[in-house]
């Protein structure tokens, strides 16, 4: 184990079963496959790509909300990959969740103290109710919401808002890992600059890792140390925050950068158009996944797969045929 | 004046509960033939609403123009009849929306909703609007444009099913088009082609566009002017270049500010504390009052009205605007 390293996964594969009929053979959607990654403790990985490129599937594999068909998942030098659902369980009190959607993600028929409340009552049962109360508490004031409000129910609060009690019911376990599914996707611009101070804020004081799935490279920019870039199962490039923002390798990764519209129309840039749309993940191009859009592609591309190879000196690493 | 869309002074209420809650008032902008107008603005500021008006979209929902007028070349939009406005509606002025799918018929197949529009608008016959509608297809990047002609839909990408949303609007050669988050819904590297083929088609037929987003990126990227809008009201109108280069109401410098931008990292970003006041207990004053780090005594007494500054830039905020002054310029 390297030091730090508090999460790892290696070569996991998640294959959902498509059937059309039942004499036809049995298709399989590859949403994520042959993934390898690790995470150190109090850093955050961010996952990026496009919708379909399978980086939700992954954030879910590794809370187990959904079971690989093959792979490890090491948090903190346990391999949970074959563990039982009751050694999940203990296993999700360090490693916590939170969703997209804030309007979504909490019961409507609770109030907020009670939603705060539940992970502690389940994980945590010999607690007394006042201990609960104050630890209830003190998580909402760390999360900008006055305890005051804490009798409300979700409805009467904004986007912003809910995301930030969101926020309170994964921290109140006191977790080691955060695993983020677009956290501020749905919120306006100046509440998710809110957002994200918290979350960046809460990483300083806690310690926290987070495992960050977001499709926003500008979002990305400003919370990751380290970036994996998805496309259909695949990561296709992975490397520290500044190598994939300054010194993109994959054709992908540089694309997916100059497609993001920049907020400052003085900066013409050159931007790569990509042709075409993401291929069915059903049926993915052969060789190279990427190789149908690549406005690089070369011959091998549609006949090989390319690996992981390491390229430069910063720790990047990229799949792709023009740096074999 | 502008020589295309004139909004002036446009308020428009919703019903509920027998109260009439006025969730746009006093939004003035226009536009004038082949330009692109971007409408930004967070959720709730009225952009989308103000959009409908001008289609006249929401008679059967609770919401009602309550004042203002829409000047579209000569007629006003408002007075019109309905028979009139029908005329209008597709032919002269055409929209798309955010969600390609709800707002394409699931049932009906891609070439007939094509065809429907082109025979009403253009009165030509079955033949003639089939060629014209694979036509439009072709113009909007669609491969294989025939055999898509009989296809459904949901048979489509999200990207192909917006560009279909294009083709129907632009088949009867609108001087404008609303665009109301064309790209939302879309992938990144989606999203550029769909902006790229919207600035062609500006570019090639001189389209008007009309953009409402909530992304300061696709206004930068596209647009040649920009109205801003908070709560309801336009708070600053200006260039692109200029709004980028000096914003001047708070909440336009705010946003901006808000926006991570890639290649500029900070550790921390800027956040506009508060949220939008409720627009069933609207503030007296200015609205941004209560947000805004320049407040002065005067903002929470007295509304800034939208005035023109010498330049030809607007705004509505009481830093760049006396009182006097406003006597004497105030617009619409």
């Amino acid at each position: 184990m390297v030091d730090n390293e508090l999460l790892k996964v290696k070569g996991l594969k998640k294959y959902f079963p498509i059937s059309n009929g039942w004499f036809s053979s049995k298709e399989y959607v590859k949403a994520v496959d042959e993934v390898s990654f690790s995470v150190k403790k109090g850093e955050t990985l961010s996952l990026v790509g496009e919708s379909g490129c399978g980086k939700s599937t992954l954030g879910r594999l590794i809370n187990g909300l959904i079971k690989a068909d093959a792979g490890d998942i090491v948090f903190k030098g346990d391999n949970l990959a074959e563990a039982s659902e009751t050694k999940w369980r203990s296993y999700r009190k360090p490693m916590q969740m939170i969703f997209q959607d804030p309007y979504a993600s909490l019961s409507p028929r609770m109030k907020i103290k009670e939603i705060i409340a539940e992970p502690l009552k389940i994980h945590d049962p010999s607690l007394s109710r006042e201990e609960r109360e104050a630890k209830v508490k003190s998580i909402l004031e760390i999360c900008g919401i006055d305890y005051y409000h804490s009798d409300k129910y979700p409805h009467e609060f904004s986007g912003g808002q809910r995301q930030r009690i969101g926020i309170a019911r994964a921290l109140i376990l006191q977790p080691e890992l955060i695993i983020a599914d677009e956290p501020v996707s749905a919120l306006d611009v100046s509440i998710q600059a809110q957002i994200l101070n918290l979350l960046k804020k809460l990483q300083k004081d806690y310690q926290l890792t987070y495992l960050f799935i977001s499709h926003d490279l500008s979002v990305v920019e400003h919370i990751s140390d380290h970036v994996a870039v998805m496309y259909l199962g695949n990561i296709v490039e992975i490397a520290p925050r500044e190598a994939i923002f300054e010194d993109p390798k994959h054709p992908y990764t540089k694309a997916l950068l100059s497609s993001v519209p920049i907020p400052d129309p003085k900066l013409k840039r050159e931007s790569i158009i990509l042709k075409g749309e993401i291929p069915n993940a059903a049926n993915p191009p052969k060789g190279c996944k990427f190789h149908t859009r690549c406005p690089l592609a070369m011959s091998i591309c549609s006949k090989e797969i390319p690996i992981m190879k390491t390229v430069g000196d910063k720790q990047q690493m990229v799949a792709c045929h023009l740096y074999q | 004046m502008h020589n295309l869309l004139n909004v002036n002074n446009l308020q428009i209420a919703f019903r509920k509960r027998k109260k009439s809650i006025k969730v746009v008032n006093g939004v003035d902008f226009g536009i004038s033939k082949g330009e692109i107008v971007g409408i930004v603005g967070e959720s709730g500021c009225g952009k989308s609403v103000t959009s409908l008006s001008i289609m006249r979209l929401f008679h059967d929902t609770s919401g009602e123009v309550v004042g203002g007028t829409i000047q579209f070349k000569e007629k006003d939009l408002l007075e019109l009849s309905e028979r009139e406005m029908r005329r209008i509606r597709g032919k002269e002025i055409a929209m798309i929306f955010q969600e390609p799918m709800t707002s394409l018929n699931p049932v009906m197949k891609i070439g007939k909703q094509l065809i429907q529009g082109i025979m009403l608008h253009l009165g030509l016959n079955r033949e003639e609007a089939k060629q014209q509608a694979v036509e439009m297809l072709k113009l909007v990047g669609i491969p294989r444009a025939e055999s898509i002609m009989n296809e459904y839909p949901h048979q489509l990408s999200g990207g192909m099913r917006q560009r279909v949303m294009i083709a129907i609007a632009m088949s009867c050669e609108p001087e404008l088009l609303i665009a109301d988050e064309p790209t939302t819904a879309l992938d990144v590297t989606i999203q550029a082609q769909i902006l790229q083929l919207m600035k062609k088609i500006q570019r090639e037929r001189g389209t008007a566009i009309l953009l409402i987003t909530h992304d300061l990126g696709v206004v930068a990227e596209s647009c040649d002017r920009v109205v801003v809008m908070y709560a309801g009201r336009v708070v600053e109108e200006a260039t692109v270049e200029e709004l980028f280069e000096s914003p001047l109401h708070p909440y336009t410098q705010g946003l901006i500010e808000s926006v991570p931008k890639i290649g500029n990292r900070k550790e921390e970003l800027y956040s506009i504390p508060g949220h939008v006041p409720n627009p069933e207990a609207m503030p007296n004053g200015c609205k941004f009052a209560s947000r805004c780090p320049y407040v002065m005594d005067i903002c929470r007494e007295r509304e800034p009205q939208l005035v023109s500054n010498n330049n030809g830039r607007k705004q509505r905020c009481w830093l760049h605007q006396s009182i006097k002054e406003e006597e004497r310029k105030t617009i619409g």
